[in-house]
């Protein structure tokens, strides 16, 4: 079992707060992944799970066995954790080979035993036959699968990797990424990522950890984040919103109706406690923005707005719509679509994708 | 058309002539003739004679002696300094600066002062006070010679060791520890085969540094006979003077110096590996707990043997009338009298040394400044060759190319030999890599569109450079030109062999002085020189400041 627990944890560095009374389960064999702007606290928050830094208070457990209290840490050395760091500290004055037997050299293993299960790491990063080169002779992408073969060649129960893939080009980014995927299946380690690219963190993990100013914002299964976004910080870390200032008309939970780009009703669900004649804020993703023809306004649930802007991507049609009080909507749509500066459409609001946050 | 570029490459070619080739030949041919017969005797005398055996064998021992001795206490410094919390960092930093600053013969007269067998202070205070002549030190010995030495030359391991600890991302170290390596197994596997080339590289340095030093070896090791490769090579022209020997010691020694600088640049190259690696964090201090005090006792007693020890013994003999155990019972101002107002030498010594190290300054740099440019903006044929030849002086201990000079100027015809004219080529052609090193790094900070927004607005070559290549390069260039001064106003190994009653310089005065044996005005007169370096380095950094003319800011920027 290689489950973490970690109790109450904050972390100061002088008058700040890195990480601010966190708790935070991670289950054996899940993939967690620390999501978060930088200065969030996340890099802290997985230092302080590798050992390399003592908790102000609080607690870290690793199954029964108590890792780190603000008395007692037990070292890095000892954790018998992996890790693979942001620049991937790959020792240049070591070769392929040499890099990824270190971990085994340190824990004894014989020299036969240790060959075999280097070669067998490096074939499984698709390393195999570069053994005798030094770090500097690899690519950037190379060099990355060196720290993640040197991490998991000494078989951790768990591997905490800080920012591993943002030194690489995007098409490559994306490849490693369906690689480390496919190696947390087949290994069962448990794995706490750390990132600040939402689209990463989404493609990645069992469940996020969103973080803002040291806490915990929102924790949950990537689709339930980006979804049903607890607050309005997560809503805006996790992708492109509109946040549209709205009336409530009246209350009746997911029910609800509110009025937005003037007196125009559309139905929201709504948190419990909302009073009809409050001020809310109404977030909704781009992608959730629908643009339909103008005919068709009037109709409950379409507001009638004008196009703003129009900016043509490839795979879609990214836009503005001004509303008649002048909200700006944006709406990214199919891009088989053919939408003129300043034509009248109809917006419509997929309510099931909306968030409503108190103003 | 005649462009500029080839009339700096000429300028530049004719000088470096002058300064590096022509004398280095002579040099050579000096080497291998006799009576005007080509013959290798003067190598065989050389490496048959036990004497100059002797010599070359001394030479090696204290070199290899300071290089080690300079990593023993300059690595654990430097250790100290980056990576732990011992306390009063700014302190050690201070100790290694000033050690490395203190004119090596100034620390010789006063170690002399403590440590000679009879009159030495330390020496009479086991001797007569605690009965205890066991606890006596001979200064005048090989022990006293890598005594007076190892204090310039550890602050080149400190530097380049404290540097490349910086620079190990803290990472590296990190990926160790969580695979199950303890401290020491981390640093046996990891750190110091990462710094180990910087702390070679420093060794090698402080090796080259310590077997060119005349002065130190003159004055402890003379007395004592311990007798090394400069002060042969000096006695050589004494009357008659030998000078096909000299030359092919002086080569010898050359040999020396090279081998130890290509294993340096080699370990150098290496060292390039310290930076890989994108944006690092810095390594977590080290908590040494109370013994920390432990290491700053280290630190301390650096600083007591290296710079306290010899400031204020030459103050104290400078201000005492008898030099003894009572030296403050009869305290005086008479030997700064004497030196300052009836000695008629320290006044035109001190005039010299400015003249000469302001001027060799200015030529060093701006002869760099052609050199550097060439190599970087120009693509003329032969600037890389110029390059190089520019360095080789690195390789020349300063007593060779006072050697080579005189060689040279004997067999021309004008008078150069025995003028201050022979002492500045002498300076110039030692310190032109300084002045080369700093140009090409300030040329380097320089983007060149900088220049070419220059020339596609209209501005001719000359103008360009002077309008807007040297502006912007003028506070590395200044920096340049402050690392070439320093070590010109206290220069003594080439100088001893050049200087004439006129031509005298500030070190050489020191040194006549210590020869006659008056201890009381030669100590005033080493606290003046000490003043005066001071002073000027004051003045200089002043001057500096105000002509920099571009505030940070903007240099940042265009550095970018």
């Amino acid at each position: 079992m290689a489950g973490i627990q970690i109790e109450r944890v904050t972390k100061r560095f002088g008058a700040v707060t890195a990480v601010r009374d966190l708790s935070l389960e991670i289950g054996d064999r899940e993939f967690v992944t620390l999501l978060g702007p930088s200065g969030c606290g996340k890099t802290t928050l997985l230092r302080l799970i590798a050992g390399f830094m003592t908790p102000d208070a609080g607690s870290i457990r690793v199954g029964a066995r108590m890792l780190s209290t603000p008395t007692a840490v037990v070292p890095p050395e000892r954790r018998g954790m992996g890790m693979v760091f942001q620049n991937y500290a790959v020792w240049p004055h070591k070769t392929v080979y040499q890099n990824v037997a270190f971990g085994l050299e340190v824990r004894k293993v014989s020299r036969g035993d240790a060959q075999a299960r280097v070669v067998r790491v490096l074939e499984l990063v698709n390393l195999a036959g570069l053994e005798g080169r030094y770090p500097s002779e690899l690519s950037g992408g190379q060099q990355q699968r060196v720290a993640l073969a040197r991490s998991l060649v000494v078989e951790p129960d768990i591997l905490l990797l800080d920012e591993p893939l943002s030194n690489l080009d995007a098409k490559l980014r994306e490849r490693m990424r369906w690689e480390l995927k496919e190696l947390q299946r087949r290994t069962g380690i448990t794995f706490v990522y750390v990132t600040h690219d939402q689209s990463e963190a989404m493609a990645l993990s069992d469940r996020i950890a969103v973080m803002h100013g040291g806490e915990i914002m929102q924790l949950g299964a990537p689709r339930l984040v980006y979804t049903r976004p607890a607050n309005k910080t997560v809503a805006d870390f996790m992708g492109l919103v509109n946040l549209l200032p709205a009336q409530v008309v009246t209350f009746a939970g997911d029910d609800s109706m509110v009025a937005v780009g003037g007196e125009h009703p559309i139905a929201v669900a709504l948190p419990p406690g909302t009073v009809a004649g409050q001020t809310v804020q109404v977030a909704v993703r781009p992608e959730s923005v629908r643009l339909i023809p103008l005919s068709a306004a009037g109709t409950p649930g379409v507001v009638p707005g004008k196009i703003a802007e129009v900016t043509f991507l490839g795979n879609i049609i990214d836009c503005y719509v001004t509303l008649d009080d002048g909200t700006r909507i944006r709406a990214q749509v199919d891009s088989g679509r053919v939408l003129e500066v300043g034509q009248a459409v109809g917006v419509e609001f997929d309510s099931r994708q909306a968030s409503v946050f108190s103003a | 058309m005649v462009r500029a570029e080839h009339v700096v490459m000429a300028g530049s070619v004719l000088a470096l002539a002058v300064l590096v080739v022509l004398p280095l030949a002579f040099l050579g041919w000096g080497s291998v003739t006799a009576d005007g017969r080509l013959t290798l005797e003067n190598f065989r005398d050389a490496l048959s004679s036990r004497l100059y055996v002797q010599a070359l064998r001394n030479s090696l021992i204290l070199g290899l002696a300071t290089a080690v001795l300079s990593v023993a206490i300059g690595l654990p410094l430097a250790w100290a300094v980056s990576r732990t919390n011992v306390p009063g960092k700014p302190f050690i930093h201070f100790t290694a600066v000033i050690s490395y600053l203190t004119p090596p013969f100034l620390a010789a007269i006063a170690f002399v002062n403590l440590f000679s067998p009879r009159a030495g202070l330390v020496n009479r205070f086991f001797r007569d006070v605690l009965a205890m002549p066991g606890l006596t030190f001979d200064v005048f010995s090989m022990a006293g010679l890598i005594l007076v030495t190892v204090p310039h030359t550890f602050p080149f391991v400190y530097l380049l060791a404290a540097s490349a600890l910086e620079s190990v991302d803290a990472s590296m170290e990190e990926s160790a520890q969580i695979l199950g390596a303890g401290r020491w197994r981390t640093a046996l596997a990891v750190t110091g085969p990462l710094v180990a080339p910087a702390v070679l590289s420093g060794a090698l340095v402080a090796f080259v540094n310590a077997i060119a030093l005349f002065g130190s070896q003159a004055i402890v090791g003379l007395p004592g006979r311990v007798f090394t490769l400069p002060t042969r090579i000096y006695a050589l022209f004494d009357y008659p003077p030998q000078y096909g020997l000299a030359s092919a010691l002086s080569l010898i020694f050359v040999a020396l110096t090279v081998a130890a600088l290509y294993l340096q640049r080699r370990y150098l190259a290496r060292r390039s590996y310290v930076t890989l690696g994108g944006k690092g964090s810095r390594p977590q201090l080290v908590d040494l707990g109370p013994a920390r005090w432990g290491v700053f006792g280290f630190c301390a007693a650096v600083f007591v043997v290296a710079v306290a020890a010899p400031y204020l013994t030459l103050l104290a003999v400078s201000v005492s009338r008898s030099w003894g155990l009572h030296f403050w019972e009869n305290l005086t101002l008479q030997h700064y009298r004497f030196v300052l107002l009836e000695y008629d030498v320290t006044r035109r010594a001190i005039w010299n040394s400015l003249i000469l190290a302001s001027a060799t300054a200015t030529l060093a740099v701006l002869l760099g400044s052609f050199v550097g440019w060439l190599d970087l903006r120009t693509t003329l044929r032969g600037r890389k060759l110029l390059d190089y030849v520019s360095l080789i002086p690195l390789g020349l201990p300063g007593i060779v190319v006072a050697v080579a000079l005189i060689q040279f100027w004997l067999r021309v015809p004008l008078p150069v030999y025995g003028s201050l004219l022979i002492i500045l080529l002498a300076y110039t052609g030692r310190f032109v890599p300084l002045g080369v090193r700093s140009a090409n790094a300030a040329f380097r900070q320089i983007d060149p569109s900088l220049e070419e927004t220059a020339r596609v607005t209209g501005a001719g070559w000359l103008r360009t450079f002077c309008s807007v290549t040297l502006p912007l390069a003028r506070p590395g260039l200044f920096a340049g030109w402050l690392l070439v001064f320093v070590p010109a106003l206290q220069e003594l190994s080439a100088s001893v062999l050049l200087f004439s009653s006129g031509s005298i310089t500030l070190a050489v005065a020191v040194y006549n002085l210590y020869e006659t044996g008056a201890l009381g005005p030669v100590s005033a007169l080493a606290i003046v020189t000490m003043l005066i370096i001071t002073a000027a380095l004051v003045v200089a950094t002043r001057l500096g400041r105000g002509q920099a003319g571009i505030p940070r800011g903007e240099r940042g920027a265009v550095a970018q």
